[in-house]
């Protein structure tokens, strides 16, 4: 009994040591301290306003397009509706939450789990095509190869007229245009990985391929898949803002930034600032986990070497 | 018996334009039957106007005597720069965008024309007669008209335009507008330079419909492409139209029409159209790149109204969103369901939100104020609570979850969402299904909840019978994207098409607007405003309800 509590807790302690090397690792990192900040600060601020915004976001009740004022700190919109407000909302849809058609509301944006199915799919794809080898490697990757080819527009286009709009729509064509990427850096580091000894010998054991391909090989490949998932977490919010631009993204009326920008650029010539305030929330957003990924990736580099 | 004496300033009363009318007919500008025309379509009833021509005693002031002082400061020659994006251009009888009427319309012309008053006047026509019951109608051409090939116009040109128009396999949108013609052999040339039009059934519109768009007067030996064959009637040549580029056109030395000056116009030399998109247009026309732009938007207007070097030209209109449900599909198959969503419209809210203010509220009806027959009528209040009422009495006491569907492009993203907001205290659920313009005119008479934009037209007649009829078989007709056909609605719009007397036409008008306010399919809280915006060098210009183009008689102040 005694041993097996002080299996239990060596077990804590270790998981303790882990989350401190993790967070070393990241505070040692300027970088991506400065990155997650500005994350964090997104989330934080995405989180009051599940409970508290400034004004109802999506209530005309002000004057159409007021510069930034004491009432509204940011303005207004050519609708009257606070900037503030929507801006704050619109990072509900992004990180924090996800309807789903009658389901309801589940934890965790569009961006998030947008990149989680591509990490998903790209892994298990990349995973196979890598340790596999051959001809299924060789079918993987043409296929692959064939989605690449398409532009990003032209696909989310294909995804979205054919499946309509929503948050689940817009889930699919991000993992299905982020998919691609992913398997290409999973092949190419179980290609690497696949001729290491302990493959070798889990193969010997007699252990099946996808037992090696997700204890053996995972593992040893998710540092770099995590980094490339914060990098795709950006691009993801770039897309929701594209999509959102062209007016085939989120539908309306809740916010969210990409639509906020293609709403007020229609009245860009006499309301600049309600274009520049969501663009700026995106560009914030996605610099902030471009710094935190690439910071992490330094970090992880130096702490391999 | 006591003689009827009309003054001019009771005429004034009933609409302002009459005395100009009444002026121009004594000045014998206007033909007796010309100004009762002009003068019953704007409300004053025929009687009384018959009598106000050879009898009101009031000393008509000197013709033109405005644009004789403002003639004083014509200046020929110039360019003017247009921003119109510049579609495919092949056979003036199958246009469907404006632009490109906008382009042909300065190399042809039209029997008629609908001005900026909303009046439409013999153009290419000396006169028009029509007979009493208006299944006959006589065109007496203008003999002094040449197309720019130097040929005369006469009666060969306008039955071989007559047989383009009726002629399926060009496909023009003349042909259902001209469906009281069964073909050409209604078209009859009497000599020369007369015309006569045998409808199988009456119809007040049709001077109006000889202004449709595609209806130019070509030339009797044109072969289908006007880019190749510019030939027409009008005060320019067309020198040049690359598509989605740009078009030139180059006055006309010989045109029939003369200027305030005595020479023949147009006065400018040159129009320019670059093909560019909205943005890039308002960026150009405040940089002075260009001079003009084809359909401001709302937020165009608002970023270019105060420019000191621009000037507005606002035009009412009957240009309209309509929130229309279809009648045939459950829950709008229920006239308290149709009539809860219209309560749910705070009329003055979302002309602001939609339009920043700039139009005129209306009830739910597509009848428009500057229609000559207009019937004023109370706006209806926002109810919300009324509407709830009518919600729960049709069986849906929990609230409606509803698909509103329109276009991107316009004002409909504004109207939608403001609705959604408007309609929610009353039980209305409204999810938005909002797509490019391409995306919802794919679908516009199939969603069961929409927002349609319509364009002007001169005559609430005309309107009504394209959208809220059926054909001879009972079927809605093919505009008809609410499906709703109402019988009493049917019968009194047939008598108002063959009523001439406006003062009797009023009548069924106002029983027509109480009909769609009570039973109708649609939403329609205000009518457009659209606005001419042209650089302040150029003089005399007009804003068409339309946004029809009209350069001939616009001078360049510093050519």
């Amino acid at each position: 009994m005694e041993s097996q509590q002080n299996i239990k807790k060596k077990n804590y302690s270790l998981r303790l040591e882990r989350i401190s090397q993790s967070l070393r690792l990241i505070f040692s990192s300027k970088i991506a301290i400065i990155g997650l900040s500005m994350f964090v600060f997104w989330v934080v601020l995405g989180i009051v306003s599940i409970f508290w915004t400034p004004y109802e976001p999506n209530a005309t009740q002000f004057a159409q397009n007021l510069t930034p004022n004491a009432t509204n700190w940011l303005g207004t919109d050519h609708l009257g509706r606070d900037i503030l407000s929507r801006l704050m909302t619109g990072t509900q849809v992004i990180l924090l939450k996800t309807r789903l058609p009658g389901i309801g509301v589940i934890p965790g944006g569009v961006a998030l789990w947008g990149v989680f199915g591509s990490l998903l799919l790209g892994t298990v794809l990349g995973l196979n095509a890598g340790y596999r080898g051959g001809w299924t490697d060789q079918v993987i990757m043409q296929f692959l190869d064939a989605l690449i080819a398409f532009p990003v527009i032209v696909l989310y286009l294909v995804v979205i007229s054919a499946l309509g709009r929503g948050d689940l729509v817009v889930i699919l064509a991000i993992t299905v245009t982020g998919a691609p990427g992913v398997a290409r850096l999973a092949r190419s580091l179980a290609l690497d990985i696949r001729t290491r000894d302990y493959i070798r010998a889990a193969e010997t054991r007699g252990e099946s391929p996808w037992y090696i391909m997700f204890k053996e090989i995972l593992p040893n490949v998710s540092s770099p898949l995590l980094v490339d998932g914060m990098l795709r977490v950006g691009y993801a919010i770039f897309a929701i803002g594209t999509l959102g631009f062209l007016g085939i993204g989120l539908p309306p009326p809740d916010p969210d930034w990409g639509n906020m920008v293609n709403e007020a650029r229609r009245n860009i010539f006499s309301n600049q600032l309600a274009v520049i305030w969501p663009a700026l929330s995106i560009s914030t957003l996605v610099i902030g986990l471009n710094l935190f990924a690439d910071g992490l990736n330094e970090e992880i580099n130096r702490f391999q070497k | 018996m006591k003689k009827t004496i009309i003054t001019k300033a009771q005429m004034g009363k009933v609409h302002p334009l009459i005395p100009e009318y009444y002026e121009q007919f004594t000045a014998g500008k206007l033909s007796r039957r010309e100004f009762l025309r002009g003068a019953t379509l704007l409300g004053l009833s025929a009687t009384l106007a018959a009598c106000a021509a050879p009898a009101t005693q009031v000393a008509a002031t000197a013709v033109g005597a405005s644009d004789a002082a403002a003639s004083g400061g014509i200046v020929r020659g110039g360019t003017l720069r247009n921003a119109m994006q510049l579609q495919l251009l092949d056979h003036p009888a199958r246009l469907s965008w404006i632009e490109g009427a906008n382009v042909v319309r300065q190399v042809g012309e039209y029997l008629t024309e609908t001005g900026v008053d909303n009046i439409t006047r013999p153009y290419l026509l000396e006169k028009w007669v029509a007979s009493d019951d208006l299944l006959t109608w006589t065109l007496y051409l203008r003999k002094d008209v040449t197309f720019n090939n130097g040929d005369s116009m006469n009666a060969d040109d306008v039955v071989f335009s007559f047989g383009e128009w009726l002629n399926p396999d060009i496909g023009s949108s003349m042909l259902g507008l001209l469906s009281y013609l069964n073909g050409p052999e209604d078209v009859e040339k009497v000599d020369d330079y007369t015309v006569r039009l045998h409808l199988n059934s009456p119809n007040i519109a049709v001077p109006e419909h000889l202004f449709h768009y595609p209806a130019i007067i070509l030339h009797r030996d044109f072969e289908g492409d006007f880019v190749k064959q510019p030939i027409g009637t009008g005060a320019f040549t067309l020198e040049e139209y690359s598509e989605g580029e740009r078009a030139v056109l180059k006055r006309r030395e010989d045109y029939w029409r003369m200027g305030e000056d005595g020479q023949p116009l147009p006065y400018l030399d040159e129009i320019i159209i670059v093909s560019i998109d909205k943005d890039a247009a308002v960026a150009a026309m405040q940089s002075n790149q260009v001079d003009t732009m084809y359909i401001p938007r709302p937020s165009d207007w608002l970023a270019m109204k105060d420019n000191p070097e621009l000037v507005v030209r606002p035009a009412q209109t009957s240009q309209c969103y309509t929130v229309r449900m279809r009648v045939d599909i459950e829950p709008w198959n229920d006239v308290r369901v149709r009539n809860a969503l219209k309560m749910c419209q705070d009329r003055e809210k979302i002309l602001q939100l939609a339009y920043f203010g700039e139009g005129d509220l209306s009830i739910d009806a597509h009848i428009a104020p500057v229609a000559p027959s207009f019937c004023e009528k109370p706006i209806p209040a926002y109810d919300p609570q009324g509407a709830k009422a009518l919600l729960a009495e049709a069986g849906y006491p929990n609230g409606l979850k509803v698909v509103l569907s329109t276009k991107n492009d316009e004002a409909e993203p504004e109207i939608a969402q403001a609705l959604k907001e408007l309609a929610a205290p009353a039980g209305f659920d409204i999810e938005l299904d909002i797509t490019d313009s391409g995306g919802y005119w794919d679908r516009w008479t199939e969603v069961p909840l929409g927002i349609t934009a319509w364009a002007h037209r001169p005559l609430a007649v005309m309107l009504l019978s394209l959208a809220y009829t059926a054909d001879s078989d009972g079927n809605p007709v093919s505009w008809n994207e609410t499906r709703w056909v109402d019988d009493e609605f049917s019968t009194l719009l047939r008598k108002a098409e063959k009523t001439l007397d406006l003062e009797e036409r009023r009548g069924l008008m106002c029983q027509l607007e109480q009909i769609m306010q009570d039973r109708g399919p649609i939403g329609n809280s205000f009518w457009k405003r659209v606005w001419n915006i042209t650089n302040k060098k150029f003089q005399n210009v007009k804003s068409h309800p339309s946004s029809y183009d009209l350069f001939y008689e616009v001078w360049k102040s510093e050519a």
